[in-house]
């Protein structure tokens, strides 16, 4: 990380002036200004499709404007591509990953950038550099791994530790923080530190408002493409950025919500997975209640309710639906069962991106009667029954024949949820309900998630955002490295006991 | 919730084309068919002559058949080389059956049967092989078929120490080449016929919907719980049916089981679909592309023939043509995806 100190602190160290970019049928941004000071982190702030995206793709290169004005430490800016942004100094983190899965990460680090000798590989010297690179971040990254070898987290760390290899001037980080862990979430937080007393500007794009209050200097708020106004962090509500975001006003983030537990109906005993990441687990959720199950990333709380849904193998131990055993758990059962699975990835796991809407919300019931008969699609029923459910669940534009893929990322959670009504259904297994939508969305798939347990379902959440898990859940399990250390109910679900008992944790493991 | 209505609406980044945009796309083909038509046509006339049109009509519907059943695979990312030997398998089987059961004495019927199990049942066959092998065991699909493209030959060269299986009744090429319904030649009303069903598998069944959505994204159709590897087992079987089909058709043409009949049919069917417009990511294509490529080749090769173009110079326009058809796919994806 060689950061020189800016030399001119009187400009911004980048200053668009009315950028506008349009892509067949959309105007992505309309006269967007942005400046950038050095040493200042600045945060784009808006709903999905508010722009922030094709911005930041704007500034590092990899689309060209179609009009404005691009100034970069004084200079006119003009042709710029991905290339040439690193060079002078730009340097994004996008949410995307650029690593190459079978390159180690000191060889992604140096991809492209090579340290040679007349052609040579100098391997130890690349090695030296990475690892003292990663030691100053303070992550916990080995350089020798394959890439494809590595948790999400640490892939994030292995992107951060990429953009930050070289002369930085200005560091794009575009939700870092998604896959990491508190405790690397802390060192990030650190190091932006160090990088902003050395004068590097950053641009940070998150919709967490406990990050955006602990390291905005100023926020720009984007609706529609357009800029509706920049702020100073420090003299701003959390209020006032939601009202500029969403252009009206939100009380509160999480439904009060009704818990009225009644028959266990998940029962899971001493379960554990074939690839280590649960181990002895016994939990239970019960009808008419919301079960948390907090953690870190990769702490195995994923894993165990996809086992349950019959997706990860598990080796040992017996999972209870309705008091009846269930055994060998598989997608297909589970759903003939009433069990339904929503995963984290929408993108991976859920949605087959180029078809129709209407085919993603019927895809888990073409074994029903009401939509095939002998195995011949009942299309005129289809499309009522999922056109009915769209509707309710308000998919904006109505239209069930658009192809998921055209969806922002609220909608296409929609498209998953729409899932939930095509069929009877008691269980519902939420995998991390909110990630990547935005603050409206969360609120209806929160309120959805209400309706399913005040109807009576048996409802269990898996969340790695600790204010949702607590918000939503009756009872909260913790789990931690594979195993549940604490079961919390009542006025016990707090913040403190939950991060207290990872810590417990620790403690015992350091004993033992 | 009705407060929130503001928070979605037009916050999609709507990336669907405008209508004007896909018309281009999917006028490209016919467009370059009738270029190509006439273009060939002012070299030699005789290319629009009635019975030229006829010949085109008839060969382009055994490729299509083939380009149908290359498409099927491709729709779930997949792929079969082993096509061309598998048809020249299934003529071979297809004739040394009908062969037999005439030399023992049997009645016509006996032998059309004996002739059209052998024929479909060893295609069938070969696509259960591909499917077990690609769906169950995991093998990559153009390694496995490649396995299986020599396995077939081997078979084929076997069955018929390499030399035509002679035998086949006069009733069989009758029936499925010299025949015709109201003036419309066998190896058409087949085509059609098939052609028909199978859009309606693919439109309208369960099966056709989830060769799509695995084709798709195979990872979101597993959790939601299809049944992946049966549709895929399924797929390979259908489409070595329907390369039997055409074998057999093949078959009544020559009078003869030929070990060689499927020569370079694998990369014609392959360059069928991909021309037409299947994309070789999966998920899209269909009967529509499978015909329009057909014929696109088709008119090509024919063109090549009337206007005397060497059959060596043809072989490096066929294979130019693929590459390009993957191209545009490309291309295609890429507009799509932005």
């Amino acid at each position: 990380m060689d950061v020189d100190v800016a030399p001119k602190p009187a400009e911004p160290l980048l200053q668009l002036r009315g950028i506008s970019k349009h892509f067949t049928g959309v105007q992505a941004l309309d006269r967007i200004d942005l400046g950038v000071r050095a040493g200042e982190l600045h945060v784009l702030f808006g709903e999905n499709g508010a722009g922030k995206s094709t911005l930041i793709n704007v500034v590092s290169g990899t689309f060209p404007p179609d009009e404005g004005s691009f100034h970069f430490e004084g200079e006119e800016i003009r042709h710029l591509t991905p290339q040439r942004a690193r060079a002078i100094g730009i340097s994004p983190v996008f949410q995307e990953f650029s690593l190459v899965p079978s390159l180690t990460v000191e060889e992604n680090l140096f991809l492209g950038r090579e340290i040679t000798t007349g052609g040579v590989l100098r391997a130890r010297e690349m090695r030296k550099r990475a690892q003292a690179l990663i030691d100053e971040l303070g992550f916990d990254l080995d350089p020798s791994r394959r890439v494809d070898d590595l948790s999400r987290a640490h892939q994030q760390m292995a992107e951060i530790a990429k953009a930050l290899l070289g002369k930085v001037r200005l560091l794009i980080l575009d939700e870092p923080t998604a896959s990491l862990t508190e405790r690397e979430t802390g060192r990030l937080f650190e190091l932006i530190a160090r990088l902003k007393s050395r004068g590097v500007g950053l641009i940070y794009v998150s919709h967490r408002m406990r990050e955006i209050r602990t390291l905005a200097d100023r926020v720009t708020v984007l609706r529609d493409g357009r800029h509706v106004r920049t702020l100073d962090a420090a003299s701003s509500t959390d209020g006032e950025l939601v009202e500029l975001m969403t252009g009206r006003k939100i009380d509160l983030l999480y439904p009060t919500i009704t818990h009225k537990p009644g028959k266990v109906i998940v029962d899971v005993e001493n379960l554990t997975l074939a690839d280590g990441s649960v181990r002895d687990v016994n939990f239970y959720g019960r009808a008419g209640e919301i079960t948390g199950i907090a953690g870190l990333v990769g702490c195995g709380k994923s894993e165990l309710i996809r086992a349950i849904y019959g997706i990860e193998p598990a080796t040992s131990g017996a999972i209870r639906i309705d008091g009846a055993p269930y055994e060998f758990p598989a997608a297909r059962r589970s759903l003939k069962r009433g069990i339904a699975y929503f995963p984290a990835n929408r993108t991976a796991e859920g949605l087959a991106l180029s078809r129709p809407i209407r085919e993603n919300a019927s895809m888990t019931v073409l074994d029903l009667p009401a939509f095939a008969r002998f195995g011949v699609l009942r299309q005129a029923a289809e499309r009522a029954k999922i056109g009915g459910i769209m509707a309710q669940l308000q998919l904006r534009p109505p239209n069930i024949e658009r192809a998921a893929g055209a969806l922002s990322g609220g909608n296409r959670q929609k498209v998953m949820l729409a899932r939930a009504l095509t069929r009877e259904l008691t269980v519902f297994l939420f995998d991390e309900p909110s990630v990547g939508i935005d603050v409206g969305a969360k609120l209806e798939v929160y309120e959805f998630m209400k309706s399913l347990v005040e109807a009576g379902a048996a409802v269990i959440v898996v969340s790695s955002e600790l204010p949702e898990a607590l918000a939503l859940s009756n009872r909260l399990y913790v789990m931690h490295h594979g195993r549940i250390v604490a079961e919390l109910t009542g006025a016990d679900r707090t913040e403190q006991n939950v991060l207290s008992s990872f810590f417990r944790d620790h403690l015992t493991a350091e004993v033992a | 919730m009705s407060d929130l209505e503001l928070s979605v609406m037009a916050k999609d980044t709507d990336r669907a084309k405008p209508l004007s945009d896909r018309c281009v796309w999917n006028a490209v083909l016919p467009a370059a068919l009738v270029v190509l038509l006439f273009g060939f046509a002012a070299f030699d006339r005789s290319v629009l002559s009635s019975a030229n049109l006829l010949n085109i009509a008839q060969q382009t519907s055994y490729l299509a058949l083939f380009a149908m059943a290359q498409t099927v695979v491709i729709l779930t990312r997949g792929f079969d080389l082993a096509l061309g030997p598998t048809v020249s398998m299934v003529s071979v089987g297809t004739a040394l059956a009908m062969a037999g059961a005439a030399a023992t004495g049997h009645e016509t019927g006996v032998v059309l049967l004996a002739g059209l199990s052998a024929g479909f049942g060893l295609g069938i066959a070969c696509g259960l092989f591909n499917g077990v092998v690609i769906a169950l065991l995991g093998v990559n699909p153009f390694v496995a078929t490649l396995g299986s493209y020599n396995i077939a030959i081997g078979i084929a060269t076997t069955l018929s120490s390499g030399r035509p299986v002679q035998g086949v009744p006069k009733i069989f090429s009758e029936l499925f080449y010299g025949g015709s319904l109201f003036g419309v030649p066998a190896a058409i009303v087949i085509t059609v016929a098939v052609g028909i069903v199978l859009h309606l598998i693919l439109s309208r069944t369960v099966f056709g919907r989830s060769l799509y959505i695995l084709g798709t994204n195979s990872r979101a159709a597993a959790v939601a719980g299809l049944p992946v590897k049966r549709i895929l087992v399924a797929t390979y079987v259908l489409c070595s049916a329907l390369a039997a089909l055409g074998a057999i058709m093949m078959t009544a043409r020559t009078g003869s089981g030929e070990p060689n009949l499927g020569g370079a049919l694998s990369l014609q069917a392959i360059a069928g679909a991909v021309v037409g417009g299947t994309s070789l990511a999966g998920g899209r294509g269909g009967v529509g592309t499978a015909v329009l490529g057909a014929l696109f080749i088709t008119i090509l090769s024919n063109g090549m023939n009337l206007t005397r173009i060497d059959g060596y110079v043809q072989m490096v326009v066929l294979g130019a043509i693929v590459i390009i058809g993957v191209l545009l796919d490309r291309l295609r994806l890429e507009r799509s995806s932005q």
